[in-house]
């Protein structure tokens, strides 16, 4: 079939599982963009100054387009779209422009089923296109949550690993400094203490660049009481990369998280948000499930899939319950 | 002339004095045109050598458009400047003088802030709170950007800034800034303080070759040795 020929048929079959047309305007406010996504977001968009001074961009990606538009109430929750996205991509030779077919369930109610709706009526569209050996792939950023949350570290070190988990590059170096506990200058540590009781005179509401003494001093004090050494950062960060490793037929899911929670001396209960994988059993289609995905995407929140046929990705996507909130409201979502 | 050599270098100040001697040391007298604010020079007893005085900045894109066969200027302007046009200069020799470093400074005040692991901390939880940005005041917004986000702060955005960046944090234009600084007696003397793991780029002055022009530069530079 010719490829015009097949997204007619994807389209036909996202129209019958119920979703609607959205077109998310071309043109969109790019430090609205910025704001939200990055800095690094700005090197790959294709961006113009308009005559009032406002910088304006080619849709870089139809989620962020299909969010906006969703968020001026133009469209309703659950679209499809079909359409061209525009963006560098940094190597040589790449053409701007990147054709993009997919679904979405904006403001998401129902996890479970919202879920489920996405990655069924992705697969019935290859079916219907009859992709041959069909392979899913899914990972669930939420058990990589549920694992650092159970482990016995500072609260920072948490938020840190969480925030960074999709940035492998990144979070390996935060691993090596957990590892050898490096963090704090015991030196400044204590000329700052001396500056601490003076401005803890000072009012507490003057604002230095941006922050409030009372913040800096909340912060200050929290940090000195967050224990800065701690004994078991080589034991957690094995832990975390034994879970890393972790990747299996999603059926043996159960019996290979409780081996893991077993054999690292974890409680058993503490994987227990992830009924929306277990759920996807129901498909009876060959699933392979793996920890260390959906690390490069940073919006995602939950569950994260990729569809192959043979060894060629087809169709990828996931749950981002947060890029809504930083565009404006709080709404879960999950796409395609 | 096909076999004329083009040297810019700086215009003004210590970098620009530093510069004269180098090439003076070497035995390669630079004469400067008689009228003050001239902006040629030539080199004694060197007919097919032509100076010209320029900005450091303007130094690295000429260099890259071909002006210029030979420049000396800072390694940060060099570092700073745009992916293609590196691509097309030579780091010919560092030389011993403009030493001067890129930092990352906060306000002295903020003594929660002592590492970019800090900072890193701090710019996640202004998004959450307030749903903006750490703003970074820079004139260097390539090199912030690529050292912040190899360091996990993601959740900034840059102010581009032309001079007196140190004012920034306390005019409300930015929370923080990156700047170039040799002693960090401009920084200090504005309530700044350098974060400890903070360099971003250690900068000194260089001389630069035209890619293109490697061949017909090889006998000019083998007089100014290695």
């Amino acid at each position: 079939m010719k490829s015009k020929k097949l997204s007619e048929v994807i389209i036909k079959t996202f129209k019958s599982n119920g979703f609607v047309l959205s077109e998310p305007d071309v043109l969109l406010d790019s430090d609205y963009i910025i704001e939200r996504s990055g800095e690094k977001f700005r090197s790959s968009m294709l961006s113009f100054d308009r005559e009032d001074g406002k910088t304006m961009c080619l849709r870089p990606d139809l989620t962020v387009a299909s969010c906006i538009s969703f968020l001026q109430k133009k469209t309703s929750s659950k679209i499809y779209y079909s359409g061209q996205a525009y963006r560098r991509s940094g190597g040589k030779g790449s053409n701007f422009i990147n054709d993009q077919l997919g679904i979405e369930i904006l403001g998401s109610k129902n996890l479970i089923k919202d879920d489920f709706k996405v990655i069924s009526t992705i697969l019935n569209s290859v079916k219907k296109i009859k992709m041959k050996k069909i392979k899913i792939k899914v990972g669930d950023i939420g058990l990589f949550k549920s694992l650092i949350n159970a482990l016995e570290m500072p609260e920072r070190w948490k938020l840190r690993l969480i925030r960074h988990f999709w940035r492998p590059g990144y979070f390996e170096e935060l691993l090596k400094r957990l590892e050898k506990n490096t963090d704090i200058d015991a030196v400044t540590f204590d000329t700052d203490k001396k500056r601490f009781y003076e401005m803890k005179k000072f009012d507490q509401n003057k604002v230095i660049a941006g922050r409030s003494i009372s913040e800096i001093l909340k912060r200050f004090d929290k940090k000195i009481k967050d224990p800065r050494s701690f004994a078991d950062g080589k034991k957690i960060v094995k832990i975390i990369r034994t879970f890393l490793k972790i990747n299996c037929k999603l059926s043996k899911l159960d019996e290979e998280l409780l081996n893991f929670a077993k054999k690292n001396n974890l409680k058993i209960n503490i994987f227990k948000n992830f009924k929306s994988i277990q759920n996807l059993k129901k498909l009876n289609q060959d699933i392979n499930f793996v920890t260390n995905f959906g690390r490069d995407v940073e919006y995602y929140t939950g569950i994260v899939f990729e569809v192959f046929s043979g060894t060629k990705q087809i169709a990828s996507g996931g749950r981002y319950d947060d890029l809504l909130k930083s565009l404006g409201v709080t709404l879960p979502s999950v796409q395609q | 002339m096909k076999d004329l050599i083009t040297i810019g270098l700086p215009s003004k100040g210590r970098l620009k004095e530093k510069s004269i001697s180098f090439f003076n040391d070497r035995g390669l007298k630079i004469i400067q045109s008689e009228k003050e604010r001239n902006y040629f020079g030539t080199i004694e007893n060197k007919p097919d050598v032509k100076i010209i005085f320029l900005h450091a900045k303007e130094i690295i894109q000429r260099l890259g458009d071909g002006t210029l066969d030979i420049g000396v200027s800072g390694l940060d302007l060099l570092k700073e400047s745009d992916i293609n046009l590196q691509s097309k200069i030579n780091i010919q020799k560092k030389l011993d003088y403009g030493n001067a470093n890129l930092v990352i400074a906060v306000p002295d005040d903020w003594i929660d802030v002592q590492t970019i692991a800090d900072l890193e901390e701090i710019s996640f939880d202004i998004r959450l709170k307030r749903n903006t940005r750490l703003r970074v005041a820079t004139k260097y917004p390539n090199l912030t950007n690529d050292f912040l986000i190899s360091k996990g702060v993601t959740q900034y955005k840059l102010i581009p800034s032309l001079g007196a960046t140190e004012t920034y944090p306390f005019i409300g234009s930015s929370e923080i800034i990156t700047d170039i600084t040799s002693t960090g007696k401009t920084l200090a003397d504005n309530n700044l303080r350098v974060l400890k793991d903070g360099l971003i780029l250690s900068s000194k002055a260089c001389l630069f070759t035209a890619k293109k022009k490697a061949t017909k530069l090889q006998p000019f530079l083998k007089s100014l040795g290695r």
